[in-house]
Formats: C-alpha cells, sequence, structure tokens
C-alpha cells in the first residue's frame, strides 16, 4: 500500500495549493510508476503571462520515496520537471470525485488547454531520455496527461 | 500557377475559397533563400539544448491553437476532423521531447587499440536546408522538416503544398508571436514545385534538398539536378570539369507496405486494427497498409472480418466527428484509383466491397470508396507482370489483398516490391516473430503493433525506391555529417615542440 504525507502544510502562500496537496495524497498510486528519488514541482499560475514570467502564485514539489509521495510546499532544489497548472485548472482538478475523473480531466486540460477554462503544461528539467527512465513517460499515462496511443480514430 | 500570382486555397469538400494568399515569385524566392542563409548563425548561437528547449515551448504554445489548427487542416486538406488530432499530436510530440534525439548527434569519442582516446566523431549541420512537403499532410511532414533543421543547426526553407499552405503559415506565425529565437534562419515559401525545385536546385547557398515525395519525382529531381550541372572546357584526368558542388538529397518516398495476418491472432481484433492502418485519411499515407497477405488457414474467415469493418468507415463531410474517410486531395488520385481498380479487373480479381467513386465534376468533394481487392498470389510475384495496384503505390483507400501458404511464402510475397518503407506483422508465435524480423525487406518492421503510433521513437525512411538513403532515420541524423577529429596533442606535443 503506498502512502502519503503532507510536510510543513502551514507553509502554503494559498488555499488552493493547501487543497491541491491534501487531494493529491488521496491518490497516491498515481505516482507509482516513478522510481524512488524522483522529484517535481507543481506550480500553480494565475495566467499564462506569469507563467511566461515563470512567477506562480505558489508552488509545492512531490518526492516519490520508494513507500509513497512526500509532498513539501515551494520548490525543489533540483526538480525533475515542473508541471504547471492555471489556478482555474486546479479549482477543477479538485472537484473531481474518483482517479479516474481526473485523470481525464488533467489529459483535457493538457490536449485541449484553454485560457479561461484551465490548462496545464510542463517544463523539463533533465533530459527526455533520463526522465523516461525514471518512469515518467508511463506517469504521464496514468496521470492522464500523454495517451499510450492514438485511441480516437 | 504563374509565377507571381495570388493563390486560392479551397475547401477539399466543399470548394469554397478559405483563403486567398499572395504567393512567392522566383526573385521573392531567392530573397528569402539569402535571408536565411545569411541568419543561419544565428542557430550556431545557441546550443542542441537551447533550440530543443525553444521548440519544446514553441509546441506548447500550438496547444492553444489546436482546434484552430485542426480546422485548417479538415479544410484545406480534407483530413477527417479525427484524424487531424493525430496530424497534429505526431509533430507536436517529437517537438516537446525533441532533446531526445540527441542521441543521434551526440559526440563519439572513440578508443584506439593502444587505448588511446584521441579521437572524436562530431556532427556537424550541413547547411541551409531546402525542403518540399507533400499535401497529405498540411502540417506535420512540413512543420517536422523546420524543426528538424532548426534543432540540429541548419537555416531551412521549407515549401509546403500549395494545394494545403494555410495550416502551415499559422504555424509559422506562432513562431513570429512567440519571438522563436533565431527565427530568420527559418521561412517558408509559396510555389508550385514545377519550378521552385529548380530554383531550389540551382542555389548555390542551399546544401540540402529534402522533399517527401513519389519515389518517380524524386528521381525526377535527381534528372533536373543531373541537367543543370554545367561542363567546363576544363579536363582533369581526360574528364570534363562541373564547377557546382555536390548537394545532399533526402528522400522520403513511396510506399507499398505489406501487412501479414498469420493463422493464430483474433481476426476479430486484427480486423479493426488493419482497417485503421490501411484506410486512415483515406488511405493517403505513405506508410498506409497496403498489400494485405493473409495465410490461407484463415483467409476467408479474415477477409470476412476485415470486410465488415471496412463496410463500417463512414466516409463523407470530414468536420463530421464520426467521418473516417474525407474527400480526396485531388482528381488525380480519384482517377488513379479508378485505374487501378479497373486494371486489376482485367487480372480476374475479386473485389470484396467498394470500387465505386463520387465524383462532383469539380476538384473538390471527390471520393472513392474504402475498397478491397484480391488479387491471386501467383499474379504478386513477377512485377513485370502484376497488377498496378500491387506493384504501385495505391495512395487513396484501394487495397489489395492475397494469401499466402505458409511464413516463408508470406514473406516471399511481401518481398516482392519495387519498395520498402514498413511492414507490418500479426503473428503470435514468438518463433515465427523472429523469422519475420530477420527476412523481411523494409526499413521499419512492425510487429503486432497499434496502427498509427505517435511514440517519439516513431522513424522515418525506407529501402529499395521508398527514400534515399536506404534505411530508417530520424530527420536530425540526416541533417548532419561526421567529422573525424584526430586530437595528438596530448601524446605528441612533446614530439613536436
Amino acid at each position: 500500500m503506498k502512502s502519503s504525507a503532507i510536510i510543513k502544510n502551514n507553509e502554503y502562500k494559498t488555499e488552493i495549493a493547501k487543497k491541491y496537496t491534501l487531494f493529491l495524497t488521496q491518490y497516491p498510486e498515481i505516482f507509482s510508476d516513478l522510481i524512488s528519488g524522483s522529484i517535481f514541482d507543481f506550480a500553480i499560475y494565475n495566467s499564462l503571462e506569469s507563467y511566461d514570467n515563470g512567477s506562480p502564485i505558489d508552488s509545492f514539489n512531490v518526492l516519490s520515496n520508494g513507500n509513497g509521495i512526500e509532498i513539501k510546499p515551494g520548490k525543489a532544489k533540483e526538480a525533475d520537471l515542473e508541471l504547471a497548472l492555471s489556478i482555474d485548472a486546479v479549482e477543477k482538478l479538485i472537484k473531481t470525485k474518483d482517479k479516474e475523473e481526473y485523470a481525464h480531466l488533467l489529459g483535457s486540460f493538457f490536449n485541449e488547454p484553454d485560457e479561461e477554462n484551465g490548462w496545464i503544461d510542463f517544463m523539463l528539467h533533465k533530459r527526455t531520455q533520463i526522465l523516461l527512465d525514471m518512469g515518467y513517460g508511463k506517469f504521464a499515462q496514468t496521470a492522464g496527461i500523454l495517451e499510450s496511443d492514438y485511441n480516437n480514430i | 500557377m504563374s509565377k507571381s500570382s495570388e493563390l486560392e486555397i479551397k475547401n477539399k469538400y466543399t470548394g469554397e475559397v478559405i483563403d486567398t494568399i499572395k504567393a512567392d515569385t522566383p526573385e521573392s524566392l531567392r530573397d528569402k533563400i539569402k535571408k536565411v542563409y545569411e541568419s543561419q548563425h544565428l542557430l550556431n548561437k545557441m546550443d542542441f539544448f537551447e533550440r530543443a528547449q525553444n521548440l519544446s515551448k514553441y509546441a506548447g504554445k500550438m496547444r492553444f491553437k489546436k482546434n484552430k489548427l485542426k480546422d485548417l487542416v479538415v479544410a484545406e486538406g480534407g483530413l477527417p476532423i479525427k484524424y487531424s488530432e493525430w496530424e497534429l499530436n505526431i509533430v507536436l510530440t517529437g517537438f516537446r521531447f525533441c532533446d531526445w534525439y540527441y542521441q543521434f548527434i551526440e559526440d563519439k569519442p572513440l578508443t584506439g587499440i593502444e587505448g588511446e582516446q584521441n579521437v572524436i566523431i562530431k556532427y556537424i549541420p550541413h547547411g541551409l536546408s531546402a525542403c518540399i512537403s507533400p499535401r497529405n499532410t498540411p502540417i506535420s511532414l512540413p512543420l517536422y522538416q523546420l524543426g528538424a533543421n532548426y534543432l540540429v543547426g541548419n537555416g531551412a526553407i521549407v515549401k509546403p503544398s500549395t494545394a494545403c499552405p494555410l495550416t502551415m503559415l499559422e504555424a509559422f506565425s506562432t513562431m513570429e508571436d512567440t519571438n522563436l529565437p533565431g527565427l530568420d534562419a527559418l521561412n517558408l515559401i509559396i510555389a508550385p514545385g514545377e519550378w521552385a525545385v529548380d530554383e531550389f536546385l540551382k542555389s548555390h547557398l542551399i546544401k540540402i534538398i529534402m522533399t517527401v515525395t513519389s519515389s518517380h519525382t524524386a528521381k525526377d529531381i535527381l534528372v533536373r539536378y543531373g541537367r543543370l550541372l554545367k561542363k567546363t572546357s576544363n579536363k582533369s584526368m581526360g574528364v570534363e570539369m562541373y564547377t557546382q558542388p555536390f548537394k545532399q538529397f533526402f528522400f522520403e518516398c513511396a510506399g507499398n507496405d505489406a501487412g501479414i495476418v498469420m493463422n493464430d491472432v483474433n481476426l476479430e481484433k486484427v480486423a479493426k486494427w488493419n482497417a485503421m492502418a490501411s484506410y486512415t485519411n483515406s488511405g493517403q499515407q505513405c506508410f498506409s497498409m497496403k498489400r494485405i497477405i493473409v495465410h490461407r488457414d484463415i483467409y476467408d474467415d479474415y477477409v470476412e472480418c476485415l470486410v465488415k469493418e471496412i463496410e463500417k468507415l463512414r466516409y463523407g463531410d470530414p468536420t463530421d466527428p464520426t467521418v473516417d474517410i474525407g474527400p480526396l486531395g485531388s482528381r488525380r488520385i480519384l482517377m488513379m484509383m479508378d485505374v487501378m481498380v479497373e486494371d486489376a479487373k482485367n487480372y480476374n480479381t475479386h473485389i470484396y466491397t467498394g470500387a465505386e467513386k463520387i465524383d462532383t465534376g469539380e476538384d473538390y468533394g471527390l471520393f472513392y470508396k474504402p475498397t478491397l481487392v484480391e488479387i491471386k498470389p501467383e499474379l504478386c510475384e513477377d512485377l513485370t507482370k502484376a497488377p498496378f495496384l500491387w506493384r504501385e503505390e495505391a495512395f487513396g483507400p484501394v487495397r489489395s489483398i492475397t494469401k499466402a501458404n505458409s511464413l516463408k511464402d508470406a514473406i516471399r510475397l511481401a518481398n516482392a516490391s519495387n519498395y520498402g518503407m514498413r511492414a507490418v506483422v500479426y503473428s503470435t508465435n514468438l518463433e515465427e516473430i523472429e523469422v519475420f524480423k530477420r527476412e523481411l525487406e523494409a526499413a521499419n518492421i512492425y510487429i503486432n503493433a497499434r496502427p498509427m503510433l505517435t511514440d517519439i521513437t516513431v522513424a522515418l525512411g525506407g529501402i529499395k525506391d521508398s527514400a534515399y538513403p536506404s534505411g530508417c532515420k530520424y530527420y536530425p541524423q540526416e541533417l548532419v555529417y561526421q567529422k573525424y577529429i584526430y586530437d595528438g596533442t596530448p601524446t605528441n606535443l612533446e614530439n613536436i615542440k
């Protein structure tokens, strides 16, 4: 059984980030394809412009420690990548009722991003080949971001 | 089209004019070549990973334009809306993760016999590249050509098809909007191939000619280049000398891919994939599964399953999300399908389904119903006598199917082709799978694969008449040359002082 831990929960700048971390702790299995030691940032932005400028309203990082996940406020020192989310996307994501609905919605924010309704994006801080070896490709599929194949034809 | 005019871009289904754009003239084309050539140094100010990151960011921005781009792909390309997603995703995924291609052009230090490491192989961009794209992919191939050149540090001029240039113009304007660093080293030209290719061949600034076209057009380009080479009166060893330097030619050409279905698979499931692999984008794909080879033990049952799947395919308005088959790209394709089916009828073939055309009499709204034609195996071996449909690429929704007696027979039939882009196999026998991998003559072998993969590992290339030079390859690999550097300084410095 995978476990989740939220560290320093009182250090978030925003309520939305706090709610999102609580939400994510329900589904540690989403992160189970990542090798132990994988660490990446979640950053919440209130506009595309703030994303372009690299100014999130809040951020936290998720470490896969082999037994589950640890969530800490702020960006990690050497994150593998950053998952960027618009505030509208986060507000809708935390209202989803199960893992499948969450993954589906997350995928739609990636595949059909919209400035008003919500969007997500990611920035890689390490080479794609290394990240694939760390399990991020499979993670992206489980999380609903990347489809394994083109299923709609 | 004359050498200076406006170009009307029409909707392939309705015939409506979507837009009128200014076409290039030979003069404006030459100006663009010169400007791109002079701006190439901007790319060399960045390293591979900076350029990769720029392309990745650009792909991120392009996602916000997806609906607009999809609408353009459907309108000017005639691709069904459900397929337009794939057309965009294949290239945007490639851009998103394009640093993955570094493995093919990474410096390679070599160790000598005595353990010394004086040698390194470096990969150097060739220089300005002129790229020509086909009409069946309004964005994936032209954008991939542009991006691959940018990634390795070559300036590039891309000529999208004049039948569907709007999607690429939109993609290029997004590069401008997002201030893609080094953008002056890239450009598009809007001009017909007839004279634009000659301009590319004549330009001494262009080092690479890269096209995705039919094998015959590719050979024609080589012949045209040969004619342009001018001999001088000077001789070298008794041979008249030419002044022009070599150019690099990279051709992605036709495919006539075999798809083998063995007698140990689930027929209904494989037939579903087969229909997708053979008829997606109305079969107007170089890598479409065109010659279907089925083990005799299951032949009749498989044909029944496949015909059922083919007849489920809906053709019509490409904006309808339930439509699988959109209008054909041109009247020429409609005529070709007609000729291939009529020719096949002369060989005592059996038509299982289709063989009907819908001809509006105009240059839009043209359809050919998805068609499956049985060709007797004995007709397939001698390519000088084989039906046209078997020996040449059917670039539309007409497919041939034939019967194989055994694994060996299936391989023999699959290899009976002048083309060798891909070969597809469906089998559960692990020993036989190894034989297929070894014996099939194609540059890309897909065993039990889902059709229409968008994975970054998907390669281009072919053997025989499917590509030049031969082999499976990724564009960034083709756009660089290997430089051998022997640095004897650590060993010999003292000896030469």
